[in-house]
């Protein structure tokens, strides 16, 4: 019993450990990226297609833009841009989240709203938002914020559902309070936890989509830095053998979002009792 | 059970992938084996980017040979063809006579030429095909003709609303369709009497040309043209693994080395270039900086053509100083290499001082425009950004901005945007820089000259080609105004994109005329006079 105590601990310490040291790189990317912004737009054509070496580590692409700033630069735009959305999302599912706990009619409506947007492909309803906002930055935030927000949006009105069934808000019910007053002081205070989960866990979600929308050129402009500018236009390179035009840009962006999962796990197993024990 | 099936699927994907491939080579080596060791081969298999197929077919009037990329059309005859230095030679006519005034074009034809099927093709064809297009063509400009009319089997004669000197080159992209057997499925049952015969067409993957036994002029010494159709990279493949014998390539692609293959260069007035609104800003046109003409000249001073086709070109450019380099209608009054010390010097004359962050200053308004670029056009993208690179040492700050061509036309009126152009008529300055019809300014920039107006209608209302040349050359420079940069020099011209393709080093390509912008058909257009070593 005390050994497995401790190996418990230890696995959550482990893990608080490796969500610190991703939150710190994760931190150093988006800063020295935003920093070298100006730097990732630089083209010099007297050092282009130059194979990765230790002064440009990335290598430089066809118009002699370093890639290692740019890589940079592009992940710390996706970071900004799914801390953005991240949050928007999350507000528009906690708030339905909540609202779900006022009534069986509330409910219905909100149930309904969810099911729509699901049914619409992801993809395509991300596309459609931003080619109709006129793309670039806030095409890609409208577009992401208004199409992440569901699958969370469902967890905390499940979540929500079973809390109003309790016995302690059916009590609060009988004495007399509103249903917005249980919803606000009874139930919300439950939600957070899976909330800030819920957060951490649809940032890998919103960069990839970043990504993507970009790479299919619905998204940010091909001048910005933008990670999926940077895998798109590698693309057409490939054959040609510059493979570390593609490779570091994307492995780089597989860690980043790795790094957003282990984060994620660690608050899970840290603030959801449920899952503390796993 | 579950491995089983997976173990089956395998086997299943990979006996696929290898039959795919033993396919596609099994087809090649058939092809070469039938075309026999020792004898000479006959066909040839060219690959072209997917935008070159054409999609409403093969029918002039939705755009086969003529429009945006002009080329013989091969299938059809033309009446006139441009030679190798641009100007006009015949092909189905025999001599042609304009009257005085330049209303009333006279035609002779030839008699001999015969449709595929077996028809002969007569004047009547000639003035259906006209009248025809005139109604119909969704590329050309047929505004000019009144109508078309066969005086016998033998002429034609074009009555025209206004006088239009260079119809010979209009002549030299319009094939002649046959009268008795035009519909709406024409595109893609094509029937002509040109060199070649269409015979099979798999959209989406290949056209297949076989040489016309029936053909009025030299036989063609290809009997047989395979047309395929892929993205730059798919052809590059297709070249490294044998499976074509000449296909397009990029610059990109230039330093690459394959066996078997040399890489062709030939010279273009593919151009590159930008806009420079002209006028004051006004509500959606005009832009205040580049409305001062001394900014338009330093811009030119400034940019060193040379080095941009290194940078950007790998060296596979030539400088352009005009929509038309070399063209007959080229004025080379035009030709200036960049002197970034001369255009310092002008600017500073003219009042724009350099800031504390080294860029120049006039009353308030800031040397400073973004140039915007196709979006995914990588080779625009980088000649927009060594642009801003050279600029920029001379005071000039330039942001570039990739747009779609959704907002790009609408935005060039007010902000300088990378254009490509180059065509083989001389219509092309026409709608560049004369004012459009029944508008203030000329159509793609804001920009409006009354003196180079008059030259160019005077040189469409000229009885003779060679006089109205010289009268194309004057609205580019008479001595005191023009277009160019002693002018009013409303577009900087950058440089001429020479088009690449491998071949096999045992084709021969014939001799090319300069291939005129778009990456495609042009270089076909002598296919039938290649040959194999």
């Amino acid at each position: 019993m005390e050994r497995d105590r401790g190996r418990i601990w230890n696995r959550r310490l482990f893990l608080l450990y490796m969500a610190g040291f991703s939150l710190l790189l994760l931190a150093g990317i988006t800063f020295s990226g935003a920093i070298q912004a100006d730097a990732a737009l630089i083209t010099d054509f007297s050092r282009k297609n130059l194979a990765p070496s230790l002064r440009y580590p990335f290598g430089t692409d066809w118009m002699g833009r370093d890639m290692f700033v740019r890589t940079l630069a592009g992940l710390s735009l996706s970071i900004r841009i799914g801390l953005l959305t991240a949050g928007v999302s999350s507000v528009i599912a906690f708030g339905l989240g909540i609202a779900a706990a006022l009534g069986r009619y509330a409910d219905g409506v909100i149930g309904c709203i969810i099911d729509v947007v699901m049914g619409i492909p992801h993809m395509l309803l991300l596309v459609l938002i931003s080619f109709a906002m006129g793309k670039g930055f806030w095409g890609v935030v409208a577009g992401i914020s208004l199409t992440h927000w569901t699958s969370l949006a469902r967890l905390l009105r499940a979540e929500a559902l079973q809390i109003r069934e309790s016995q302690y808000v059916k009590i609060a019910g009988k004495l007399g309070k509103g249903p917005f007053y249980i919803a606000l002081r009874h139930i919300m205070p439950h939600l957070l936890p899976q909330l800030l989960v819920g957060v951490v866990l649809m940032f890998p979600h919103a960069i990839l989509h970043e990504a993507g929308i970009t790479f299919l050129g619905f998204g940010l402009p091909p001048e910005q830095p933008a990670i999926g500018v940077i895998l798109s236009e590698s693309m057409s390179y490939l054959s040609m053998g510059k493979w570390w035009l593609a490779l570091f840009p994307g492995l780089l962006l597989v860690l980043v979002v790795l790094m957003f999962h282990v984060i994620g796990n660690a608050a899970g197993s840290v603030l959801d009792p449920g899952q503390a024990q796993l | 059970m579950r491995k089983g099936q997976r173990a089956v699927a395998a086997m299943i994907a990979i006996g696929f992938l290898i039959s795919g491939c033993a396919g596609s080579g099994g087809d090649f080596q058939a092809q070469i084996s039938a075309a026999g060791y020792g004898t000479k081969r006959e066909d040839v298999i060219v690959v072209m980017g997917p935008s070159s197929e054409p999609e409403a077919g093969f029918d002039p009037a939705y755009g086969w040979g003529a429009g945006e990329h002009v080329h013989e059309p091969l299938i059809q005859s033309t009446l006139t063809v441009t030679t190798p230095d641009l100007k006009i030679g015949y092909d189905l006519a025999t001599d042609m006579e304009v009257s005085e005034d330049g209303l009333i074009w006279t035609v002779n034809i030839r008699n001999d030429a015969i449709f595929t099927d077996g028809e002969s093709l007569t004047a009547r064809d000639v003035a259906f095909t006209y009248n025809t297009l005139r109604d119909t063509s969704s590329v050309n400009d047929f505004t000019m003709l009144e109508r078309a009319e066969a005086r016998d089997d033998t002429t034609v004669v074009f009555y025209m609303t206004r006088p239009y000197s260079i119809w010979p080159y209009t002549m030299a992209v319009t094939g002649i369709i046959p009268e008795h057997a035009y519909g709406a499925d024409y595109g893609e049952h094509p029937v002509g009497s040109g060199r070649y015969v269409l015979k099979q067409w798999d959209r989406g993957q290949q056209i297949i040309l076989e040489a016309n036994p029936d053909y009025y002029g030299e036989s063609p010494k290809m009997k047989k043209v395979t047309i395929l159709f892929m993205e730059e990279d798919a052809a590059f493949a297709a070249v490294r693994s044998g499976q074509a014998d000449l296909a397009y390539t990029a610059v990109a692609y230039s330093d690459q080395a394959i066996k078997g293959y040399k890489l062709l260069s030939f010279e273009t007035v593919d151009n590159r270039g930008f806009n420079l609104p002209a006028v004051a800003e006004d509500g959606e046109i005009g832009n205040d900086f580049t409305q001062d003409v001394n900014i338009r000249r330093a811009i030119n001073l400034g940019i060193d053509r040379h080095r941009m086709i290194e940078n950007v070109l790998n060296g596979y450019g030539s400088p352009a100083y005009s929509v038309c380099d070399k063209m007959p209608w080229y004025n080379e009054e035009a030709k200036e290499d960049g002197e970034p010390q001369n255009a310092v010097m002008l600017l500073e004359k003219a009042g724009w001082m350099a800031g504390t962050d080294g860029i120049r200053e006039k009353d308030g308004i800031r040397a400073s425009f973004t140039l915007m670029y196709p979006a995914g056009d990588s080779v625009r993208q980088a000649l927009a950004a060594d642009t801003a690179n050279q600029l920029r040492q001379i005071g000039i700050e330039v942001k570039t901005e990739g747009v779609g061509w959704d907002v790009a036309y609408d935005r060039a009126q007010k902000e300088p945007l990378m254009w490509g152009w180059g065509a083989h008529t001389p219509m092309e300055l026409y709608n560049i820089y004369h004012r459009a019809p029944g508008k203030i300014y000329a159509e793609y920039s804001p920009y409006g000259n009354e003196k180079v107006d008059r030259y160019m209608d005077e040189a469409l209302a000229c009885g003779d080609l060679e006089e109205s040349y010289a009268l194309w050359k004057k609205a580019q420079w008479d001595g005191t105004t023009g277009t160019i940069y002693k002018g009013d020099i409303p577009w900087i011209w950058l440089v001429n994109i020479e088009h690449l393709y491998w071949a096999r080093e045992e084709l021969k390509v014939a001799e090319q005329k300069l291939h005129p912008h778009g990456h495609g058909w042009s270089v076909v257009n002598n296919v039938d006079q290649w040959e194999w070593e």
